[in-house]
């Protein structure tokens, strides 16, 4: 292990000296610099950069796992995650680009001419993306600690140390490049090891396409084992949750603050619709490659593990029972390790394959260095609109709106440092399963922000106490229903926690809705703005005539 | 600043909400559609694969991609269409560097 423990460390150090060399060689020097990276990403660079902000640690390192588990029904997982992005880059990025706003509860501020809205928004935002980012902490100290050998507790602090430096250094543009790096880093790291493996078991070096012949033997295999079968749909939950927790993560992808944020970093709504088509490209690569990892995981543990003599396993099976993370116990103790005797967690599904597939310390250190580049990214995009959302919309907007550039920077900077620490503590001793804090982070973002901005974009009588009132029913509701689901035991339907975010958009779009007719209509300048909005940028809509922007300005 | 016919300028918008509004029905059938009908469509086998677990695993997630592609050609081919897009000014865009502020 000395070697190996040596490969990890350099491996990671440098990719750590790469990120961090991009981030002071872009040192944030202007305001808009600092938040948006001053608009001038390229549409594919961009996509990368939306990649790496969105493929978080839970992605890489458990969404394997959770297909492996649940069969069909963790299928929700890839098609609500990828989803997202259809509504986000149809329904809100180019119009939320044309708006031209830094942050999220900016524009939501500035559409509905409403100050109690924004800050409500500020309050969300926060909220969202500290849950968010604890998991995203917790994640990169369990990384960290299982692969340098040292306490989680200390891999965390590590990694909280790396995030504040070079998110308070760089700024947006600081990070939009740095994750144009870790997104190459990542995606190499995710897909080398799942080639290899499907080179072993189909001899065929595509897995999208060959692993459906190891696919088809499973319906045979869990048959024999008299388990639950692997293809049929709805074991794991009713129909009803399954189409709730896909809704819930579309809708809160289309809601999340840091994902719009990089929205607002291209040129034009051109560039936005090109932005949101490669970074689909980009993410999708990962959720196509992860069914595959948990159908060839489950066919050499059903195959090669479960069976085999309980004193003739695999040797990487001993490191990984030394973890606490597979259980191997001949209950029966007839010498066979049985597959119902053999209890897995779906965190290791990704980072074990290499072992699996004997792929060499090297592809090992790749993994370790790809899964901390996926939370670090991650974490440091949610640190950015976390510092955005207290410095401009807090501090700048309601408490010292003569602040100068320096002081506003000063401050972002700031709020990085004591966010990232202040996360980190609590990531220490997390509150919860790291899935659960991030399906709950969802289900707010889509019971909040969803209906806000759809309605905000697509429909213009509604209006500022519409708006505030969406904002707190839905936040409510959502909240309600997550803490009756997990601690109440009372759910509708057969839906649990992590579907509430379908109850949280409905409440939010009615209320807004219902109070938007009660009251006032906005006024007549909102109501331009908003029909602005329909038009592409070269047109500006202004009392009632539509005019062509010069090409000079 | 030159004028254009507000009717012009409508007729775009509503070229545009038809197209996002095919798009999020035909996304909407391989994702939503496709987990409603799951039982009857697992039948059916498609690469080795039972057809709604295939749907589920790549069938959806392809069809965004090819979704978002197709809207951003014909998107760039609508703007085209009704003068928006002028050829200098287009070349810079396509890098996407064209700063607007």
């Amino acid at each position: 292990m000395e070697t190996q423990f040596l490969v990890s460390l350099t491996l990671i150090l440098a990719t750590f000296a790469l990120y961090i060399g991009i981030a002071v060689f872009n040192t944030a020097k202007k305001t808009s610099d600092f938040y948006v990276a001053d608009r001038g990403v390229p549409p594919v660079f961009n996509g990368m950069a939306i990649g790496a902000d969105w493929m978080s640690a839970a992605s890489f390192i458990g969404m394997a796992g959770t297909v492996m588990l649940l069969g069909y029904d963790g299928l929700a997982y890839i098609m609500g995650w990828t989803g997202g992005y259809l509504l986000l880059t149809f329904l809100l990025a180019p119009q939320l680009r044309k708006y031209g706003r830094y942050t999220v509860p900016e524009f939501i501020g500035d559409r509905y001419k409403n100050d109690t809205a924004r800050l409500i928004a500020a309050a969300a935002t926060i909220i969202i993306s500290f849950t968010y980012s604890v998991g995203q902490l917790a994640g990169s100290g369990v990384v960290i600690g299982r692969l340098l050998e040292v306490n989680t507790a200390v891999g965390t602090l590590v990694g909280v140390v790396l995030i504040a430096f070079y998110s308070a250094l760089g700024g947006m543009k600081g990070i939009t490049w740095t994750q144009v790096a870790q997104y190459v880093v990542l995606i190499a790291a995710y897909v080398i090891p799942v080639v290899f493996m499907a080179l072993q078991l189909t001899n065929n070096p595509l897995p999208w396409i060959s692993y459906g012949e190891v696919v088809s033997e499973f319906t045979t295999l869990d048959q024999e084992l008299g388990i639950t079968e692997y293809l049929v749909p709805f074991t794991e939950g009713s129909k009803w949750q399954f189409i709730a927790l896909m809704f819930t993560l579309m809708a809160g992808t289309a809601g999340l603050p840091h994902v719009i944020t990089r929205f607002f970093t291209v040129a034009t709504m051109k560039a936005a619709r090109w932005s949101g088509a490669w970074a689909l490209v980009f993410i999708g690569l990962l959720y196509l490659s992860a069914p595959a990892y948990a159908a060839f995981s489950r066919f050499i543990l059903m195959t090669q593990v479960a069976g085999s003599q309980i004193d003739n396993l695999p040797a990487w099976t001993q490191s990984w029972v030394d973890t606490g993370q597979l259980s191997v116990a001949d209950t029966s103790g007839d010498g066979t390790l049985q597959w119902s005797e053999l209890v897995i967690s779906g965190d290791i599904v990704v980072m074990a394959t290499p072992e699996i597939a004997n792929l060499g310390i090297f592809v090992i250190g790749l993994m370790a260095a790809g899964a901390m580049a996926a939370a670090l990214s991650t974490a440091g995009g949610l640190m950015i609109t976390i510092s955005a959302a207290l410095s401009h919309d807090i501090y700048y907007r309601s408490i010292n709106p003569k602040a100068t550039d320096r002081k506003r920077l000063a401050v972002g900077r700031w709020s990085i440092v004591i966010a990232t620490v202040v996360a980190g503590l609590i990531a220490l001793n997390p509150p919860g399963a790291i899935t659960q804090i991030v399906a709950w982070a969802f289900a707010l973002a889509s019971g909040t922000f969803f209906p806000a901005l759809v309605l905000g974009v697509w429909w213009r009588r509604a209006n500022g106490p519409g708006v505030v009132a969406g904002l707190l029913v839905g936040l409510t509701v959502t909240l309600t229903y997550i803490f009756l689901a997990k601690f109440g035991g009372i759910t509708l339907l057969g839906i649990i926690d992590t579907g509430a975010g379908i109850f949280g958009a409905a409440a939010g779009f009615l209320t807004n809705i219902i109070v938007s007719l009660s009251t006032k209509p906005p006024s007549q300048q909102t109501v331009e703005e908003v029909t602005d909005l329909r038009y592409p940028e070269q047109l500006i809509y202004e009392n009632g005539e539509v005019w062509v922007r010069e090409k000079a300005e | 600043m030159k004028k254009i016919d507000k009717k012009t300028a409508d007729a775009y918008f509503r070229t545009r909400t038809t197209l996002i509004v095919i798009y999020l029905l035909i996304g909407f059938c391989v994702s939503y559609g496709v987990v409603l009908f799951a039982e009857p469509l697992s039948s059916i086998t498609f690469l080795n694969m039972p057809l709604h677990y295939y749907m589920g695993a790549q069938g959806a997630v392809l069809t965004f991609i090819f979704l978002l592609f197709v809207n951003a050609i014909v998107s760039d081919f609508v703007d085209r269409k009704f003068g928006l897009l002028d050829l200098d000014k287009e070349d810079e865009d396509e890098s996407g560097k064209a700063v607007n502020k």
